[in-house]
């Protein structure tokens, strides 16, 4: 951006909430001189969610780091910033040199979360590039995503050139490799499309072509000549091939997660049947303790931050976590530093690794039992009984904590008012387990937060067969979880359950969503993440709009061999495992954690040609 | 830029500190687009930077232990400052200068240290001490080109009282007492500059934007305030003499 069009943008930012958002100059940004080929990596929604994202930080390195590679930030402005910047003529723009979007060459977009559909037509409208990838042009940049919701792709898929399934380390440098010598060898667009579409794990939309009989239900998904039918994710063989960005850039904004982290560990194989991630990021790989100390202290050391936090989906679940932290704590102590241990499992040598990090802070502590009773528990798969989750309270409790937060989700399938009144059973124990280890002077400080979401059917898991309760009767389970559950030191919290119905249709629908989430941006959905954005009367006027009926999407059960609009992406996991695991749900019978006790089967490492990879050589006993 | 510190271990230093504790004073800019952080993102910012630097910091004992430094007066968002303050208590003694390099190296330029040098232990705090502020007000537009803009303020001036609500709150400021010195108003390349001396004080202080932008109005001319620059911060002593905290 040339200095006047910098000082275009300067004027706007006295009159919106937050300039720190636009200014970039933090430190660690980028901006080599020399490059020819500009990328620009958005998040879709506002630069403190964005910031925190890893993804979008470790893209930002690889390609950074690349010869003759510029990549820059971009987030989506608010709505005082976007309408100033609608009305003053300025196109979205990337972060580090001010690169208008449509100048780059790509256009990498992170799909973190289901309710950001319309954050990302928001932001290729304020960029000036056409919503659908089959109107897009010579001129306008390959528009890339990536990230959780690639997993079933279809709702968001025309709005996409290309969608990168799985793990972006290796592929980024692939994509932009193969786009730059496509590009300057004279290939038009869809030319150079194809290319990308020969490399693993890239998905290019438009040469695929769901097909329907004449009732209009999919009988699937077909690929053109020459394009595979099936596209498999991309997964790295072992994390410390690369190591954790060490010199991301330090927000000035307060941020979500505002600490230096190492991602320790990637994929979990608890197998709860609810939890696409469970499912998706298999197997699981461990970085090395060396590896994770080297990186924890280089990037304190780099950014400046009193924390690291040690992230995974199941950090206490690493092999070598208690080296780890003591090495860590030993280092940095006496420097008002400290290690933060997200996700703890339901166990003491939880608490122990808690304490060690946590010297005098007891801050609170966060267990999912998820389901109130030991047979919806057994059913979900989550391993983990009454008396555990009481020892564990207990243990808590008496190392000084006062504080616990418990999720639990409702709807889940097979749930009866027995499983929604155990839940408040459940909650109650906590809570007489909690006093009993405390003084009765200071009882008045024990806090038990609940906070119960609602069932939300994913692609890729047991359950993505499985209905979404009716809202009504969602509605009707919640008042009954209400009027049961005690009160005393009780905090109580709900996830709106028209949210939740928002992202089961998204969750599993097909390229038909597509339309009504161009109708319901064009109608003002923006934000929808954000509460007090979010409105379901203008989605459901969406989707009568371009006559969809949302409730089929969410609340239909599906066969167990009906065609599924993402059956021809592949996270690795075999359809007939999946399938299985349904099968031992309806019986209540569990399945155990492969990186414990050996392969269930998922077929998952074959399939990719991958393995488990522990730091410690195996796990130990829970 | 560099440091501009002059004290040395033998003129200042060691001798008038606590033992085990140096408090280096760190005057630092926060200009161009920087100037659009808030006093607490700068306040993360510099301590981080501290850290990069690895600076010999003292850390306050508790709970939740933390670096111990403490700022001058805000700065609000939007407005820039050339020489800001803050003081950062270390553990062991090493000359300001060097100290001031690393910290510069630490930081972006925008929002970097321009000076340092050890201050006694027993001086006030910032935020106590600095209670003069200088400003520079460059008004933009066509309108603050003639003697409209000049005129405008001198009435503001001479009506002694000027009225401002905040927050539903209403706040009368005497301008002989929050004014000390007069104003300056000089044409520049984009119209006018206006220089204010402003008193600070716990009870609050006058913002120079909201006078200048109440001058404007009122000469309804066509004009608005493109920046505002804290240029210096100083301390009034007892007598009434003003000087630079470092
Ligand atoms: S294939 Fe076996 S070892 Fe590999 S993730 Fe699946 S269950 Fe675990």
């Amino acid at each position: 951006m040339s200095s006047s069009e910098w000082e275009r943008v300067e004027r706007l930012l006295n009159r919106v909430e937050r300039p720190a958002r636009y200014i970039d100059h933090e430190w660690g940004a980028s901006r080599e001189p020399g490059f020819n080929y500009r990328a620009v990596l958005l998040y879709p929604d506002t630069y403190e969610l964005g910031m925190a994202n890893q993804a979008i930080s470790i893209l930002y390195e690889r390609l950074n780091a690349a010869d003759e590679v510029l990549a820059e930030r971009c987030f989506l402005p608010w709505i005082d910033m976007a309408a100033a910047m609608r009305e003053e003529d300025i196109p979205l723009f990337g972060l580090e040199t001010g690169l208008a979007v449509r100048d780059a060459d790509l256009f990498g977009i992170t799909l973190p979360y289901e309710l950001t559909y319309t954050n990302i037509l928001e932001a290729l409208d304020l960029a000036g590039i056409p919503l659908r990838a089959r109107d897009r042009g010579e001129g306008d940049p390959v528009v890339l995503g990536g990230g959780p919701c690639a997993y079933n792709p279809e709702p968001i898929a025309e709005f996409f050139d290309a969608i990168l399934i799985g793990e972006g380390e290796e592929a980024i440098l692939e994509i932009a490799n193969v786009h730059r010598r496509a590009r300057d060898g004279g290939a038009d667009r869809v030319g150079i499309l194809r290319e990308l579409a020969r490399l693993d794990g890239v998905y290019v939309p438009r040469f695929y072509q769901p097909v329907r009989d004449a009732e209009g239900a999919l009988t699937g998904v077909v690929a053109d000549t020459g394009i595979t039918p099936v596209v498999n994710k991309r997964v790295l063989a072992d994390l410390d091939t690369f190591r954790a960005p060490t010199c991301p850039v330090v927000p000035f904004m307060d941020v979500v997660h505002d600490r230096a982290s190492v991602e320790i560990l990637r994929g979990c194989t608890r197998g709860c049947r609810f939890c696409q991630a469970g499912m998706v990021y298999r197997p699981v790989r461990e970085r090395s303790a060396d590896s994770i100390v080297r990186d924890a202290i280089a990037s304190l050391k780099c950014t400046g931050y009193d924390e690291v936090s040690l992230t995974s989906l199941s950090t206490t679940d690493h092999s070598q976590l208690e080296d780890v932290l003591r090495r860590l704590t030993r280092r940095l102590e006496g420097k008002g530093i400290s290690v933060s241990v997200p996700s703890l499992r339901v166990d003491a040598f939880s608490i122990d690794m808690a304490r060690l990090v946590g010297g005098g802070r007891k801050s609170g502590l966060t267990f999912a039992p998820e389901a109130g009773t030991q047979r919806l528990r057994d059913v979900i798969n989550k391993n983990v009984t009454e008396e555990e989750l009481l020892g564990t309270v207990r243990h808590a409790f008496d190392a000084g904590w006062r504080r616990v937060k418990l999720y639990f989700m409702l709807g889940l399938p097979t749930e009866t008012d027995a499983d929604v009144l155990g839940i408040s059973d459940l909650v109650r124990k906590v809570s007489d387990e909690a006093r009993s280890c405390v003084e009765p002077s200071q009882r008045g400080s024990i806090r038990i937060a609940v906070s119960v979401s609602v069932f939300v059917p994913k692609a890729h898991t047991p359950f993505q067969w499985d209905p979404q309760l009716p809202r009504d009767e969602i509605g009707r389970r919640q008042d009954l979880l209400r009027s049961s559950m005690p009160r005393k030191g009780i905090e109580l919290s709900w996830h709106e359950a028209d949210v939740s119905f928002l992202e089961a249709v998204m969750a599993r629908g097909g390229r038909e969503i597509a339309d009504a989430i161009e109708a319901a941006w064009r109608t003002g959905a923006v934000f929808d993440a954000w509460t007090e954005r979010f409105d379901i009367g203008t989605w459901l006027g969406a989707f009568a709009s371009v006559g969809v009926d949302p409730a089929s999407v969410a609340v239909g059960e599906k066969s167990s061999n009906e065609i599924l609009p993402w059956d021809h992406i592949s996270c690795g996991v075999s359809r007939a495992y999946l399938a299985r695991e349904r099968e031992r749900a309806s019986e209540a019978s569990t399945t155990s954690d492969c990186s414990f006790d050996g392969c269930t089967g998922c077929d998952a490492c074959d399939e990719l040609g991958v393995e488990i990879v522990l730091g410690g050589g195996t796990r130990g006993a829970r | 830029m560099p440091a501009t510190n002059s004290e040395s271990k033998s003129s200042l230093g060691v001798a008038h500190v606590a033992p085990g504790e140096f408090r280096l004073r760190i005057a630092y800019q926060k200009i161009g687009r920087l100037r659009f952080l808030s006093h607490l993102e700068v306040l993360r910012a510099m301590e981080r930077a501290a850290r990069r630097a690895d600076l010999p910091y003292s850390v306050t004992k508790g709970f939740s232990p933390h670096m111990k430094l403490a700022f001058g007066p805000a700065l609000p968002v939007g407005t820039a400052g050339e020489r800001e303050y803050v003081d950062i208590w270390l553990t062991t003694y090493e000359p300001a200068e060097g100290l001031a390099g690393r910290l510069r190296e630490a930081s972006v330029s925008d929002l970097a240290p321009v000076a340092a040098g050890f201050v006694a232990a027993g001086e006030p705090s910032l935020t106590a001490a600095c209670t003069i502020a200088e400003y520079e007000v460059i008004v933009g537009g066509d309108g603050a080109r003639g003697t409209a803009l000049a005129e405008s303020l001198k009435t503001l001036v001479d009506s002694r009282e000027f009225a401002v609500e905040h927050k539903g709150k209403k706040k009368v400021f005497d301008l002989a007492r929050s004014l000390p010195k007069e104003h300056r108003v000089e044409s520049c390349g984009r119209g006018a500059t206006v220089d204010l001396i402003v008193r600070m004080g716990p009870e609050g202080s006058l913002r120079p934007d909201v006078f200048v932008r109440e001058a404007i109005l009122r000469a309804s001319i066509d004009a608005s305030i493109d920046t505002v620059t804290r240029t210096g911060t100083l301390i009034e002593d007892s007598e009434g003499a003003w000087r630079r905290p470092l």
